[in-house]
């Protein structure tokens, strides 16, 4: 496949993995927590380092996704106990972390350069040049299947608790009712937020993730608000986003995660002005 | 019959003869590092470079032609100790089938700057040592002549010039940095760039900020900076093109607070060249312009 196949298609299937679970952070008004644990993800990584002494991935990948799923534990403490709104949630919490991240930085690691960027972001334009061995063939870039992967796990997540995902992000006291543990599935989806964000910043860059995981999701809101087709509809417009948003790039020689993101937005307004006969 | 064969035979050696006629395309990273190879490979390579001046190797975003530089070249040279971040698993990936080498590999181990708790970190801003700096040009010269075995007298010739310049420039920057009153040897950055321009040369250096341009300062460090001005009667500090001004006004406005005064010194350039016709758009500027620019003010 040629280097603008391979980078669609890392793009769709980052996108399409972030549509899933962007669908049910829109639902539980929990949008920005992707851009929350983008700069959370400071505190695990330093963390990480501080452990080991060494910015592998492995344990950069490990420490960041601890930090996702603890952003979504404390946001969710917040605003269960505290009773605070989920936004206030939010915005207290990852400032907090990325804090404790800058904090630990000037106290211990002051010398190493270890800022996200550096150790865990990726850049989606050079995907094709990180390809993966199988024997002695080379089957594509390391973050084409590295997504499909946590493409698959979310599909199967979602497929698996798909009845008890649905009533509690739409009802969680009718949930409760119907004896769902609630508690339970709110973090099932917390950790799978966290393994994709986490996932797909490191293979595509953070604008890109935290753009696929609000935008698709919220373009197919306009359009839809059941759940099948919303999920559907994100995932489609993810594909699209990718698709144009590599041409517009190329056109104008411009950062690919922007000429997606850019697309997106596009997406979103235009699903703003389709009739309302045509939404379901 | 005749004429056909002459075609075979010429479409066969046609490929070959413009291959030759075609300079190898090198690709840098960092302007700094494309300096170094334009000074060793001239006009016998075609270069391109994929952070231009200015660009903090930090904030590089790269576009779809950075991909097909680097996927059409012969030789790919980065800086190398983490400089590039996590361009590093591309390079590594990528020297599986292409030349691919950082130019500060062959330098001691023993020579690099870590910190002591973070063993094997390297500071990787080994270009403000002009003399480490100039050894780094030896993998540019060894890479090119493997590309190009032909021309590899023409590289020796002109990385030993380059270099004999570079050795002139350090023992030049030595005394100049001399002249300047010993009390007064202080550089106050923002980023902790210059730890090599102060060992090689004799100045202590304060740096605000961590190594890491997306670290932030802390309250304590702009009174312990302060302190140091105040005590030492330091006249000027120093920010670079690539960060922020704002911690200025902070340190300012705590040593006015304390009955002393302190300017900025000028602008320094770090982690890039200066833009094209700035003067500091080679390497050799870009030094002189800072050691200009320090002396001047510390003086």
């Amino acid at each position: 496949m040629s280097d603008a196949t391979w980078i669609i298609a890392t793009g769709a299937l980052a996108g399409i993995s972030c549509a899933l679970v962007g669908t049910f952070l829109v639902l539980r008004r929990l949008s920005m927590l992707g851009d929350a644990i983008s700069h959370s993800v400071l505190a695990g990584l330093v963390s990480g380092f501080l452990l080991t002494g060494s910015r592998s991935l492995p344990i950069m990948f490990i420490g960041a996704i601890a930090v996702g799923i603890l952003t979504a534990f404390i946001t969710n403490l917040l605003h269960e106990r505290g009773k605070l709104q989920q936004d206030a949630s939010i915005g207290i919490t990852f400032t907090w972390l990325f804090a404790l991240g800058v904090i630990l930085i000037s106290a211990f690691a002051g010398q190493v350069d270890l800022d996200q960027d550096c150790v865990l972001f990726g850049e989606i334009a050079f995907t094709p040049l990180d390809t993966v061995m199988f024997g002695n063939t080379d089957i594509g870039p390391r973050a084409f299947w590295t997504l499909l992967l946590v493409l698959s796990v979310n599909l199967l997540t979602i497929g698996a608790g798909y009845r008890q995902l649905k009533v509690c992000s739409f009802d969680p006291t009718l949930a409760r009712s119907l004896g769902v543990k609630v508690t339970f599935w709110h973090y099932v989806l917390m950790t799978l937020v966290s393994l994709t964000t986490v996932a797909a910043f490191e293979a595509v860059g953070s604008i890109l993730v935290v753009a696929l995981l609000v935008v698709p999701a919220n373009a197919a809101f306009l359009l839809t608000h059941r759940l099948g087709n919303m999920l559907a509809i994100a995932s489609l417009i993810a594909v699209i986003a990718s698709f144009s948003g590599y041409h517009l790039a190329v056109h104008f020689d411009a950062s690919i995660s922007a000429g997606m993101a850019l697309s997106a937005g596009l997406l979103l307004a235009l699903s703003l002005f389709v009739p309302r006969g045509l939404r379901s | 019959m005749r004429s056909q064969l002459f075609v075979t035979i010429l479409s066969i050696f046609l490929p070959l003869f413009s291959a030759a006629a075609e300079p190898p395309r090198v690709v840098a990273t960092t302007s700094i590092v494309a300096d170094l190879v334009r000074n060793v490979g001239g006009d016998l390579v075609q270069l391109t470079s994929l952070m231009g001046p200015g660009i903090d190797p930090h904030l590089y975003r790269a576009t779809p032609s950075d991909l097909e530089a680097l996927r059409s070249a012969d030789l790919i040279l980065y800086s190398g100790l983490h400089l590039e971040g996590k361009m590093q698993d591309i390079f590594d990936k990528l020297s599986r089938s292409k030349n691919v080498a950082a130019v500060t590999s062959n330098l001691p181990r023993e020579q690099l700057r870590t910190p002591p708790e973070f063993e094997g970190n390297f500071d990787p801003h080994v270009w403000f040592d002009v003399q480490l700096w100039s050894q780094c040009a030896a993998v540019v010269r060894d890479k090119l002549s493997e590309l190009l075995p032909s021309a590899h007298s023409t590289f020796q010739q002109r990385h030993d010039e380059y270099v004999s310049r570079l050795i002139k420039l350090h023992q030049d920057i030595k005394q100049r940095i001399q002249t300047i009153p010993a009390a007064r040897r202080l550089l106050i950055t923002a980023h902790d760039a210059f730890g090599y321009f102060g060992r090689a040369y004799g100045l202590e250096v304060v740096g605000l900020q961590g190594i890491s341009t997306a670290t932030e300062y802390g309250l304590r460090d702009v009174s312990r900076v302060v302190d140091i001005i105040v005590s030492s009667k330091v006249p000027a500090i120093f920010v670079e093109s690539s960060v922020s001004r704002k911690f200025v006004t902070a340190i300012q406005e705590g040593v006015a607070a304390r009955g002393h005064s302190v300017v900025v010194g000028g602008e320094l350039y770090s982690d890039a060249l200066g833009a094209e016709g700035s003067g500091a758009d080679n390497y050799i500027g870009t030094i002189e312009h800072n050691v200009r620019v320090i002396v001047e003010a510390l003086s």
